[in-house]
């Protein structure tokens, strides 16, 4: 394929004359006129010595039979004339064995439309990138800019919001539902049914994160003797709901709801966030703390 | 007398002259050293304690440098020898009737469970509607009073509740003598 990236300036130049230049009858010249690039929907009809190639960009996407210009050899050039065909961005940048262009050009038009549909399809798969720059439909399918700006995410965590609360309606800052058990599972699901409950009553859920296992060891002093035996090892589970903006009045039906569903053994724990709170989640650090107590 | 006076002298002076270095010494120390150890004092620890803090300094900026790390959750991690790939349950092959069985038990629980959670949604449903209805009744019975019920209430968090148990605790147990040691490993950063 002829990937030429000197030509990057030619083509702007191409792209920058879209429409205002009036359909000219005379078939593209060779050799890198800027702005004869012809009509939009002007076919090279007869004029073999029309060859147009395609700069690879705006031959990716090709919608008709571009799979032929992933092999090499004739291929690029069946290619290059059909994308003429469909008038998209063109670029003169040389021209080929005429001959064979012509017999190209006519198998392109012999082969079916569904076809080439086909080819499309496959190569619509392999690569996308449509580059109609020249088209008014260019960036059709552009979204991210409706999209509210995320910002660049750091790192380091970084510390919770605490909402303050305004206004007569009164509101809950971030508020903590720690659920506590010796069962994995059922604390699990209970959190699952927490966080789908609070979605389903449109409150807002900051974060549903499980906090570190704590691993007991039960032992308990034999009748006759002064031993103690290892009863059992017990691995206690907490997950943690957090929600705000509850609304004073709907916080205790929520609270109703939660209890009312709260399951055997588990140990419900409601309160507001505090960085304490955020901080038991880290690692600790003993050597800076060391050294900070140093310092002061 | 004077040889006594002279000879008593005498000694001293030898004393002293045998111990001029001494003299000379004890008046260096007098002079010198008494004004160079103070220096010393002050310079030289001086610096030392700064640079000493300096280098404290820096190695607090490094280790605040580096972000702090969450503690990992042990419940996440899989032990390898469950996700062997060698640990495969056979089940034996269950019959028509077992399978039919299970299938309507199956959709009448599904059905049971979701007149369940329908029944839920309209109690809540029902529930806030009468809340509004009894802050307008309120509101048109006195401002104040309603500007107090909106407010939210501090007593009410934190909030906590024990689960309800399968049974209730046996009355006169007598639980045998023993304790607890948390074995949590510790993470550090």
């Amino acid at each position: 394929m002829d990937v030429e990236d000197g030509q990057s300036e030619r083509e702007k130049g191409v792209g920058a004359e879209p429409a205002g230049d009036p359909p000219t009858p005379s078939p593209p010249a060779f050799g890198g006129h800027p702005g004869d690039t012809g009509g939009p929907l002007q076919p090279p009809a007869a004029d073999a010595s029309a060859g147009v190639f395609i700069r690879r960009e705006g031959l990716e996407f090709c919608f008709e039979g571009c799979v032929l210009g992933r092999a090499g050899g004739n291929s690029p050039n069946i290619c290059r004339a059909v994308c003429a065909l469909t008038g998209a961005s063109l670029q003169v940048l040389r021209s080929e064995k005429q001959t064979l262009l012509k017999r190209a050009f006519a198998l392109s038009r012999a082969a079916t439309p569904q076809e080439s549909r086909l080819c499309a399809a496959g190569d619509a798969l392999a690569s996308c990138c449509r580059h109609y720059r020249s088209r008014p439909t260019h960036g059709i399918g552009r979204f991210k800019y409706l999209l509210p700006r995320e910002a660049p995410k750091r790192r380091r965590d970084r510390l919770q919001m605490k909402e303050i609360n305004v206004g007569t309606e009164y509101e809950y800052g971030d508020i903590n539902i720690q659920m506590t058990s010796y069962d994995m599972c059922l604390v699990e699901q209970f959190a699952q049914y927490v966080h789908k409950l609070c979605n389903r009553l449109s409150v807002r859920v900051n974060e549903s994160y499980a906090m570190p296992t704590k691993t007991n060891e039960v032992l308990f002093l034999e009748e006759r003797g002064s031993k103690m035996q290892l009863d059992a090892v017990l691995t206690t589970h907490q997950r943690v709901v957090q929600i705000s903006g509850l609304s004073s009045t709907f916080a205790p039906i929520l609270l109703e709801v939660i209890q009312s569903n709260q399951p055997e053994g588990v140990h419900l724990l409601v309160k507001e966030h505090t960085e304490a709170d955020f901080k038991s989640r880290l690692k600790s650090r003993p050597e800076l703390e060391e050294l900070l107590a140093q310092m002061n | 007398m004077f040889l006594f006076f002279f000879s008593l002298w005498l000694p001293q002076t030898v004393q002293f002259r045998g111990s001029h270095w001494q003299t000379s010494l004890l008046a260096f120390k007098a002079s010198l050293p008494m004004r160079a150890q103070p220096k010393k004092k002050k310079k030289v620890d001086i610096k030392r304690e700064q640079a000493q803090k300096d280098r404290m300094k820096k190695k607090i900026r490094k280790l605040e440098k580096a972000a702090p790390e969450m503690i990992p959750i042990e419940d996440f991690m899989t032990a390898p020898k469950y996700s062997d790939s060698n640990r495969v349950r056979s089940l034996p092959p269950l019959s028509f009737e077992e399978t039919e069985r299970r299938v309507l038990l199956m959709k009448k629980w599904s059905l049971y469970k979701q007149k369940q959670d329908e029944a839920e949604k309209k109690a809540i449903q029902t529930l806030v509607a009468a809340q509004q209805e009894a802050l307008k009744e309120l509101r048109l019975e006195s401002e104040e009073l309603y500007q107090a019920a909106i407010r939210r209430d501090e007593r009410l968090f934190p909030f906590e509740r024990d689960g309800p148990n399968y049974t209730p605790p046996l009355p006169g147990y007598d639980p045998p003598e023993g304790k607890c040691i948390d074995i949590t490993k510790v993470y550090t950063q």
